[in-house]
């Protein structure tokens, strides 16, 4: 090639290259928006039309997706928080809220809150839920949704059976003999969660509470979990498995998703469950007609008082944003009237809005008033720095129990002396 | 200018090997710095405010040592399991039989699996209502439970973890050992037959000893990978029931990631590698003798 050419051609190629990287310097900021439910049907309906929306309304922003797995959604948040490479909007349940707080990773939203108009912006939430979002005197979320827990039951075996759908077992006297009738050769009565996973507390929890237990004193600084009280209701949950067998083998390999896919396949005729549990077995399996085949209703009363346990879930900003006022403005339009309410829609989630939650869709629809009611009777475990490493004991004692390792009082025993090294700091 | 070249050429080989070096620093070196410094520094502190409380605590903490002691039995026993099948499966294939290279490559697929689906792919196998295990068993042994379960049986739990790992892990050792064998010189086995040495004698007295070196290093390299096994272990059983499966891995995982307590975490960490180290010295002296 002569001399000359070479000269523009390596020209033409400086500026080629110079252009495709000046283009993204003038291209649009994106938002990586975290979540687990990407990998879900059907919350990743709702999610795209979330994302497909706001991209459209907003042509300088671009919500990307960004998908976590339930079950280590902490863990890669806290790796990518320590590289400062967090995902600018992420999705939690409530209970890491303060520990990931406190390590300096949220993003404080008082101030944006008090450019949208401070209590007055505030009132439009769930006021219990909003408290979570709280950590020394600032707010680090939104509730986006409260989710308390239920019963799903399965009409059809019901029926069968001889039990009336429309009278569910309200004691724990009749949900041992439903389920006692309800297990047959190929199905059982009940599914229960066993996993290492923190969707177990919230099916174990309303037996510890019904039967009058805490899992620490009222100081908060020792356990309380050698209580007669605490053990009557962690016995009856693992006896539920090891002595009324009314609970499918394996339960310790038996995380949220299993036991939707064993109520799904109608291995299992009830289950504990969140309020968008119906629409994932819809999901899981199309051909059950859910509305007509499931129905809501509380969770049984305990002994000593009605209580049941509840979801909260909450989606924060990284304190590492590049773009605080861009993640904001996704972050309100994702809180919005109109998103939270397709959000119950299309995934049953009952939004901590209240215009939404108070609204006639909810109100009027067969399985979210039955959960919504139950919001009343709702309680949350502690919430202490200390609580992973003792809900690890109580898991570790629950799984000791179920497997027969250990008797289900030597079990909770060692769990309540590992919660009090833990809460003394060793 | 000539003692300059001599410089350039003495010292080129720097240059070639400062990319790599960087990047070992990058993500070996400096994690390793921020992980001790971590294991010292106290809770939730930061600069040079330095402790070893974390050290004196792993010393106390019963779970560390169970856990210890669970991992060294898991790896104990998926080294004598790596070794049986992948000598087995080398003495095999180093015979010239029909589709030699065929079963050659169909020995290795379980190599070629990462450590989480071969783990979820045993979780469902072993599930005791849809799993394919009981129903196998059931076609030899009708009266076998067909509901039996497995991994939530606390006899059984940590035997199962384990088949799964000498399942996934015996390759690596069965392809050494068959480099080893092939390396042996036949005319050995001739004239140990001529004179009269049977199949036992010729493995006991030319098959081993003439393997021995490898043994040692696949065991060696062996070790270090079963050490560190995490991602089987959590999609099995994720430790339980219990903390019957929880191997030195996984806890320092849910320690960091779930506790929140970076520092013990890293204590315990710093601990495990320096376990390893002390354990992988034979290999190393060999190695260095090797050289």
């Amino acid at each position: 090639m002569p001399r000359g050419s070479r000269k523009w051609v390596v020209g033409a190629l400086f500026i080629g290259f110079a252009i495709v990287l000046a283009v993204p310097a003038a291209a649009q900021v994106k938002i990586r928006f975290q979540t687990w439910h990407w990998g879900e049907k059907p919350w990743v309906n709702a999610l795209d039309a979330f994302k497909d929306d706001f991209n459209k309304a907003n042509p300088g922003i671009e919500v990307v997706r960004d998908e976590s797995r339930y079950a280590d959604k902490e863990t890669v948040y806290t790796a990518t928080s320590q590289a400062k490479a967090a995902a600018d909007i992420a999705h939690f349940q409530h209970r890491p809220i303060p520990m990931f707080a406190e390590r300096g990773y949220l993003l404080a939203l008082d101030p944006f809150i008090e450019k949208e108009g401070g209590q007055k912006f505030l009132a439009q939430y769930d006021q219990a839920a909003l408290e979570i979002c709280k950590y020394k005197g600032k707010i680090y979320c939104l509730p986006d949704f409260v989710n308390p827990m239920g019963m799903l039951i399965n009409m059809a075996h019901y029926k069968e059976v001889g039990l009336d759908p429309a009278k569910p077992p309200a004691t724990w006297d009749q949900l041992v003999e439903y389920a006692k009738k309800l297990t047959t050769g190929s199905r059982y009565g009940i599914g229960l969660i066993g996993a290492r996973q923190e969707g177990l507390f919230m099916r174990l929890n309303p037996f510890i509470w019904g039967a009058g237990g805490e899992y620490l004193t009222p100081d908060g600084k020792r356990s309380a979990m050698d209580t007669p009280e605490f053990l009557e209701g962690f016995k009856f949950y693992v006896e539920l498995f090891t002595k009324y067998k009314v609970v499918p083998p394996g339960v310790i390999e038996q995380g949220a998703q299993e036991v939707r896919t064993q109520v799904a396949h109608e291995k299992v005729s009830m289950n504990i469950s969140v309020p968008q549990a119906w629409k994932i077995v819809q999901a899981i399996n199309p051909n059950m007609k859910v509305p007509e085949t499931l129905t809501a209703v509380p969770v049984p009363a305990g002994p000593k008082k009605k209580v049941t346990a509840a979801e909260y879930g909450m989606r924060v900003i990284s304190a590492y944003t590049k773009n605080p006022e861009a993640a904001w403005k996704v972050y309100k339009y994702w809180y919005s009237h109109d998103i939270q309410l397709r959000n119950f829609q299309i995934a049953a989630v009952l939004s901590a809005r209240l215009d939404v939650k108070n609204g006639p869709e909810m109100q009027n629809d067969k399985f979210a008033k039955v959960y919504s009611a139950q919001a009343q009777y709702a309680k949350l475990e502690p919430r202490i720095p200390e609580w992973p490493k003792i809900g690890d004991a109580v898991i570790t004692a629950v799984q000791e129990a179920f497997s027969g390792v250990k008797t289900p009082e030597q079990a909770l025993k060692d769990a309540h002396a590992s919660a009090n090294r833990t809460l003394s700091g060793q | 200018m000539r003692s300059g070249h001599a410089w350039h050429d003495r010292h080129l080989g720097y240059f070639f090997v400062l990319p790599a070096t960087l990047m070992l620093a990058a993500v070996l070196i400096f994690p390793a710095f921020i992980t001790v410094k971590a294991s010292i520094t106290p809770e939730g502190g930061s600069g040079w405010n330095l402790t070893l409380v974390h050290y004196l605590k792993a010393f106390r903490d019963p779970v560390l040592w169970q856990t210890f002691k669970n991992t060294f039995a898991f790896v104990a026993w998926s080294l004598l399991g790596h070794f049986v099948l992948g000598l087995g499966l080398a003495l095999a294939l180093n015979q010239a039989l029909p589709g030699q290279t065929f079963f050659r490559l169909v020995t290795l697929i379980p190599w070629t699996i990462p450590d989480v689906v071969a783990g979820i792919l045993f979780r469902w196998v072993l599930n005791p209502i849809h799993g394919a295990m009981n129903p196998l068993i059931r076609l030899v042994f009708p009266s076998f439970p067909a509901e039996f379960q497995w991994l939530s049986n606390p006899t059984l739990a940590f035997p199962s973890v384990i088949v799964a790992n000498i399942w996934r892990g015996y390759p690596l050792v069965m392809v050494m050992l068959l480099a080893g064998l092939m390396a042996i010189p036949r005319e050995l086995y001739e004239a140990a037959a001529v004179d009269g040495a049977g199949k036992a004698r010729r493995f006991f007295h030319i098959t081993l000893p003439g393997l021995s070196t490898i043994i040692l290093i696949a065991l060696a390299l062996d070790m270090v990978w079963e050490f560190r096994r995490f991602a089987l272990v959590v999609a099995m059983t994720g430790g339980g029931p219990g903390t019957l499966t929880e191997v030195l891995s996984t806890l320092v995982y849910k320690t960091y990631f779930q506790f929140f307590t970076f520092e013990y975490a890293s204590a315990m960490a710093i601990l495990m590698s320096a376990v390893l180290f002390i354990l992988s010295l034979p290999y190393i002296i060999l190695v260095g003798r090797e050289q």
